[in-house]
């Protein structure tokens, strides 16, 4: 013990020595020239840059595992087969539910046996139909357990179309690649490709905002993202204070943030 | 008739039979989690709750009636003034316009308990520890109502999903309204002695809204303003004088204290 | 170049500068709030496509029709089945938390061997063959030995198809020591066979009744076919029906009735007696009635007219005269009056006097075979097998006397005494049975005397349990063979006690079976098969759906698709007026066999002066009473006045609480002539004073923790106290003492 310390009160004096040195040549530093265009600048340009590629690019990469599809499903050759389109697949149920990826038991009715000769097709009734296992599909949409979705009133009820949320999936040949958050768990979808969380086509992404975005609309009041504790004890205050007064016309149906009720999206 | 709706409850409480059918049956629909004691009910986590009043009277004048508790679902003074709503800081509660149901997002709540201070209904329940089911009892919970994690508050949302699901339904026979018995919240549904209506409280083919006005009507602690959408019915007059919780040697029931 | 200090800062600035401009930081932010609301530990429930199948819950003998809702292969939730005649879409506390029994805990996986000592609850797990070898060794050796007779069967019930083929079992083995759970049933049957002159169960037409005397039956604590009966009483409040509610303590009955008489424990047979004096001195009978349809009236008349007017009863039940006579008039000047027995849920045979005397009322106002009033339902005969073709051990073993003496000289009548079991098999120094199988019953937790019943077992080198679940008595097995629960098996559900109008339901598979499991029916065939000769000859049949679908017949389909299916036979009723009885004709009293309706008091066990109070069970319907161990729903919707933590409450009046020094939630030992427990004190208005009221259901020592070590078993604090005309257990309280802990 006794000879730790006796080193360390050694080393001490050489220590402060550096330290002297060091702010000596700072003072000379700034002596020399303010700074700017000298080794100073040249390192925030450094770290400026490799930050950027850090954030921009290296890191969203980090970030999202790659995954393949357990069969490479080509969505145009099927959509050619069938009837109706996406719903002969993506069917309704009776009940209104939406049934989502198909069950092997849909597939069966017609890859019973092997019908070409694409080795994904002879894989999938191999491995699958076979063996009468489900396929662990990876779905790029999948929301978070919290989020209730209802395709009925989308489809049905507000006659939208397939391609305004899932893009041209039907047209794909190939199935992509699909990218697992390594945080949360969820697909690269839902917060969208670009990493800035920036957005060309409307099923770019699939974040809350992006359902906001059309449930806002029909409502007049602008950005009302979410009202801050101050503006509700305002309102609250009004309220109570002129209770005669209504609530002011075309605000949505959620006291809470003037656009649809929370409910309607979670659950 | 007013388009939008205001679901609402009317109980019975000469029916209930405090069976506590509602009770469980609210647990299952809704993965309402549970814990080895469940002996301190402030900690136990039931958005449906049986209350036993008694008259407080000797033997054997005695008397005891139960009484179901949900959510009230309050509509405050003006409508979205439920005092959980506007206490909260997270926008995790909520008010809809559209059903009159007050929502809680348990994504969006940050474990304040804000809401369940201000509820005089004791309705709202915080998870102070993570839900566990026993190996194996998972396969049960239903995918309609998301299971809550540690650290929210969580209560009842008159089976909100139910609606949803009845929606989706109307949606797909290209209808937009609901029939009466097509949106059902499952303790209704459960109630063995039919004690539980429920359904729209603005229309009047709904079978809530003549029953609201049962002479023998009333709501727990109106005198608040709170405008609670679960009305009781009880031809007993001291249940119906405990309902807005009288000091004991009040005279006469007050009038609400409405603030316009 | 030389970095210094400065640059490196300034690399840094440039760096948090960058960060700043990069979406990194708002993502990373986003991305942990999105983790720490979904933690990878809090379940997702997977979603997929609804399905409904219909079955029959067989928790209790309330036999509700349910429908359980499913998502893929996965059972989410049980609901009331629309339409059912018994329960139309209503639910019972524990029938829709019937998946926690399903998926919980407390399931018996696989067979198991008991390889640590009795109770100590270390198995080894073995295959079906292994199990089956085993059963059919020991009682193939039993056999052989000629001891067929000393193998036991105790039944949680005797209808159906699956306690047929037990029984059926047992007499191609040699043994009629077949014993099913006692209930209210005992005494209800041998009631009508008395009266009515048919042994059947009571029906009764509750829905069009007007006035319900209750003497004692939680009407909506769990009496007859719960579900059933909360609709019924729904239905009173709606059409202003009364109900008159008779007991002690202020039960839900009680509280939820138009009238409460709070009679002193025990002397609720009096007081139907002294009923029927004011209404036959008052003439206010049916004349119709009694004139046309009955005999032994006169024999009735002078009995009561003799010894129970007002004044005499109003001395025994502490009820006031004027209340006594008020009742029996508003009895009778009811439409539809109705008068029901059994205590609480009706778990005890009771006091076969007090059945009669309470029935006699039901004749008196002529409400017999009417609409709106009681008949005796028969069973729909459906089980038609060939007569079992018993060989020399069979015969010889058949030739036994019962070891309960059921059926014996002084109880010709009773057909199962499991009351007596425990004492038969102690008396002697080798225990009598030699193997005992226990199939859909826990005695080990509902008979009263636990301790005794405990001991008793103790000694029988045997035990087999077929047990679903680790209740008690499997736990105190050699070797369980767990049975399919109800919603992963077939089976045939008969008429639920009460229910006016005979019918079949089907229980059906809700799911596959979620373990090792097997039909406890098609175990008994199998076990019979192994033992060959005329064993496997009684048993023709290749499993047991194969003998269900065959022995229901045509009804297979019906039951099939609608899930129940009433009898056919049974539309010819109609209010017809006679009865099967020697005379024809409803007997108040038997000159043969010299019955009447009369008032013996059953006397309690213990000395007043050593135990001054009378502690009395209470059925509560938050709590499973029976075979079912109580499921985490359901506990958790007990109140905090009767159960905390670990501890329960007796009810006690405060005028005798005060009286004995016990303040609220004070801990205190609750002591009887049988044992000892440790409670807490509830005041409670509602109950007489000098009377303690504890909860049926509570201290299991078995199923999960959620359930076990809490609370104190009731049937530990009592013992059974025979009814002289019957020997069925009638014990309905016991002497008890109260003192601080």
């Amino acid at each position: 013990m006794s000879t730790s310390d006796d080193n360390a009160k050694q080393i001490s004096p050489e220590a402060a020595g550096d330290d002297a040195a060091a702010s000596s040549s700072e003072i000379k530093n700034k002596e020399q020239g303010n700074g700017f265009g000298g080794p100073v600048t040249l390192f925030f340009i450094l770290g400026f840059a490799v930050s950027l590629i850090l954030g921009w690019v290296i890191a969203p990469e980090m970030l999202y595992s790659q995954k393949k599809q357990p069969i490479d499903y080509n969505h145009a050759l099927h959509v050619a087969e069938v009837g109706d389109g996406c719903e002969s697949c993506h069917f309704f149920r009776a009940d209104g539910t939406f049934s989502g990826v198909p069950k092997l038991e849909l597939c069966v009715d017609c890859h019973e046996e092997v019908q070409g000769e694409d080795p994904n097709e002879i894989k999938f009734v191999e491995e699958y139909v076979v063996k009468e296992r489900e396929v662990p599909w990876l779905i790029y949409s999948k929301q978070p357990d919290c989020v209730f979705f209802s395709h009925a009133a989308h489809i049905k009820g507000a006659q939208m179309d397939c391609v305004t949320c899932h893009g041209h999936i039907g047209e794909s040949e190939t199935s992509r690649v699909y990218e697992e958050n390594r945080i949360t768990g969820y697909s690269r979808d839902i917060w969208g490709k670009n990493i800035a969380g920036f957005k060309k086509n409307s099923w770019d992404r699939m974040k809350m905002d992006d359902c906001a975005e059309c449930h806002q609309k029909e409502f007049t009041v602008q950005r009302t993202d979410v009202k801050t504790p101050i503006n509700r004890l305002l309102d609250n205050f009004i309220a109570v204070s002129f209770p005669g007064m209504e609530a002011p016309a075309g605000i949505g149906d959620s006291v809470q943030t003037q656009r649809d009720a929370c409910f309607v999206c979670h659950k | 008739m007013k388009k939008d709706k205001r679901y609402g409850m009317v109980i019975d409480l000469d029916k209930c039979t405090g069976c506590g059918s509602c009770m469980a049956a609210c647990m299952a629909e809704n993965n309402v989690p549970f814990r080895e004691d469940e002996s301190n009910k402030l900690l136990s986590i039931t958005w449906m709750r049986v209350y036993k009043l008694t008259n407080g009277k000797p033997f054997p004048e005695t008397d005891v009636c139960y009484l179901p508790r949900p959510c009230m679902h309050c509509g405050g003074q003006h409508e979205g003034h439920s005092p959980c709503v506007s206490v909260c800081p997270a926008t995790a509660t909520d008010y809809s316009l559209k059903t009159g149901i007050v929502s809680q997002i348990y994504t969006r709540c940050f474990g304040c308990r804000y809401c369940m201070a201000s509820c005089p209904y004791h309705a709202r329940y915080f998870n102070w520890w993570d839900p566990v089911w026993p190996d194996g009892m998972e396969k049960y919970l239903n995918p309609k109502v998301s299971p809550r994690m540690r650290g929210v508050v969580e209560k009842c949302s008159f089976c909100f999903h139910r609606y949803q699901l009845a929606k989706e339904k109307a949606y797909i026979q290209g209808r937009r309204e609901l029939a009466e018995d097509e949106y059902q919240t499952s303790c209704t549904q459960a109630c063995p002695a039919g004690a539980i209506t429920f359904g729209d409280l603005n229309n009047h083919k709904h079978s809530v809204y003549k029953d609201k006005k049962n002479p023998n009507a009333f709501r727990l602690l109106e005198r608040l303003g709170t405008n609670p959408k679960v009305y009781y019915i009880s031809s007993r007059a001291w249940v119906r004088r405990a309902g807005d919780n009288y000091l004991r040697n009040e005279a006469k029931p007050a009038k609400a204290v409405q603030h316009g | 170049m030389k970095i210094g200090r400065r640059s490196f800062l300034s690399f840094l600035i440039g760096g948090a500068a960058g960060t700043a401009l990069s979406p990194m930081p708002l993502k990373l932010t986003d991305d942990s709030a999105i983790w720490t609301q979904m933690w990878p530990w809090t379940p997702v429930p997977e979603d997929g496509e609804i399905s409904h199948v219909n079955s029959t819950c067989t928790l209790c003998p309330g036999h509700c029709g349910i429908t359980v809702c499913k998502i893929n292969d996965r059972a989410i939730k049980i609901e009331g089945m629309k339409g059912h005649p018994v329960n139309d879409g209503g639910i019972c506390l524990l029938g829709v938390s019937g998946l926690q029994l399903l998926y919980g805990p407390t399931r018996v996986q696989t067979p198991l061997k008991r390889v640590g000592a009795r109770g100590s609850g270390r198995w080894e797990k073995i295959s079906w063959e292994a199990a089956v070898s085993e059963v059919v060794k020991q009682l193939g050796d039993l056999r052989a030995e000629g001891k067929s007779h000393s193998v036991g069967l105790i039944t949680g019930s005797d209808r159906g198809t699956v306690p047929q083929l037990f029984a059926r079992f047992m007499t191609a083995y040699g043994s009629n020591n077949v014993m099913r759970t006692p209930s209210m049933r005992d005494s209800y049957e041998l009631t009508l066979q008395r009266m009515h002159g048919t042994r059947a169960l009571p029906g009764f037409d509750f829905e069009n009744a007007d006035f319900i005397l209750s003497f004692g039956s939680g009407i909506i604590d769990g009496w007859g076919s719960p579900v059933r009966m909360f609709k019924a009483f729904s239905g009173w409040r709606s059409n202003h029906g009364k109900v008159v509610q008779i007991e002690p303590r202020l039960s839900r009955t009680a509280a939820k009735s138009d009238r409460w008489i709070p009679v002193k424990p025990g002397t609720e047979g009096v007081l139907a007696l002294g009923l029927a004096h004011v209404i036959i001195k008052e003439a206010l009978y049916s004349s119709d009635f009694i004139d046309n349809y009955s005999v032994g009236f006169e024999d009735l008349q002078r009995l009561v007219l003799d010894k129970y007017s007002p004044d005499n009863v109003a001395a025994i039940t502490a009820i006031d005269q004027k209340d006594i006579v008020t009742l029996a008039r508003d009895f009778a000047a009811a439409s539809k009056p109705l008068a029901i027995c059994g205590r609480g849920r009706g778990s005890v045979s009771g006091s076969l006097d007090e059945f009669m005397a309470v029935h006699a009322l039901n004749a008196l106002v002529g409400n017999i075979n009417k609409k709106g009033g009681v008949r005796a339902v028969s069973e729909i005969d459906y089980i038609n097998w060939p007569e079992v073709q018993m060989d020399a051990v069979a015969a010889a073993g058949m030739q036994h006397e019962r070891l309960d003496g059921a059926g014996s000289k002084n109880h010709p009548d009773t057909r199962s005494l499991l009351n007596r079991l425990p004492a038969a098999i102690s008396s002697k120094e080798e225990s009598s049975l030699q193997a005992l199988l226990v199939t859909g019953a826990n005695p080990l937790y509902t008979m009263p005397g636990s301790t005794a019943v405990k001991k008793a077992m103790a000694g029988i080198p045997f035990v087999v349990s077929f047990s679903s679940y680790m209740d008690e008595t499997a736990q105190n097995a050699d070797l369980i063979l767990p049975n399919h629960t109800y919603l992963e098996r077939f089976e045939d559900v008969p008429t639920p006690f009460g229910l006016q109008q005979p019918v079949t339901s089907l229980a059906r598979p809700a799911v596959e079976p979620q373990f090792n499991t097997q039909h406890v029916g098609d175990v008994v065939i199998r076990i019979a098969k192994a033992l060959g000769g005329s064993i496997a000859g009684a048993f023709p049949w290749e499993g047991y759906q194969t003998c269900l679908k065959e022995t229901l017949g045509n009804k297979w389909e019906t039951l099939m698709t609608k899930g129940f299916r009433l009898d056919d036979n049974d539309r010819a009723f109609a209010g017809q007026m006679t009865f099967d009885t020697p005379s024809g004709k409803f007997e108040f009293a038997n000159k043969e066999t010299g019955r009447m309706p009369q008032f013996s008091p059953i006397k309690i066990e213990g000395d007043e002066k050593l135990y001054p109070l009378v502690l009395v069970p209470y059925d509560s319907f938050r709590l499973a009473g029976g075979y079912i161990g109580t499921p985490p729903f359901a506990v958790k919707t007990v109140e905090d006045t009767v159960l905390k933590g670990k501890d329960v409450f007796v009810e006690l009046n405060p005028e005798t609480a005060r009286a004995l020094r016990l303040r609220e939630g004070q801990h205190a030992i609750l002591s009887t002539p049988r044992g000892q427990a440790k409670v807490k004190v509830h005041w409670f208005d509602g109950i007489r004073p000098g009377v303690v009221a504890l909860p049926r259901g509570l201290g299991h020592t078995a199923y999960d923790k959620y359930l076990a070590e809490k609370g104190v078993n009731f049937n530990e604090l009592i013992g059974p106290v025979e009814d002289p005309g019957t020997g069925c257990d009638a014990a309905w309280g016991i002497m008890a003492k109260l003192s601080k802990a």
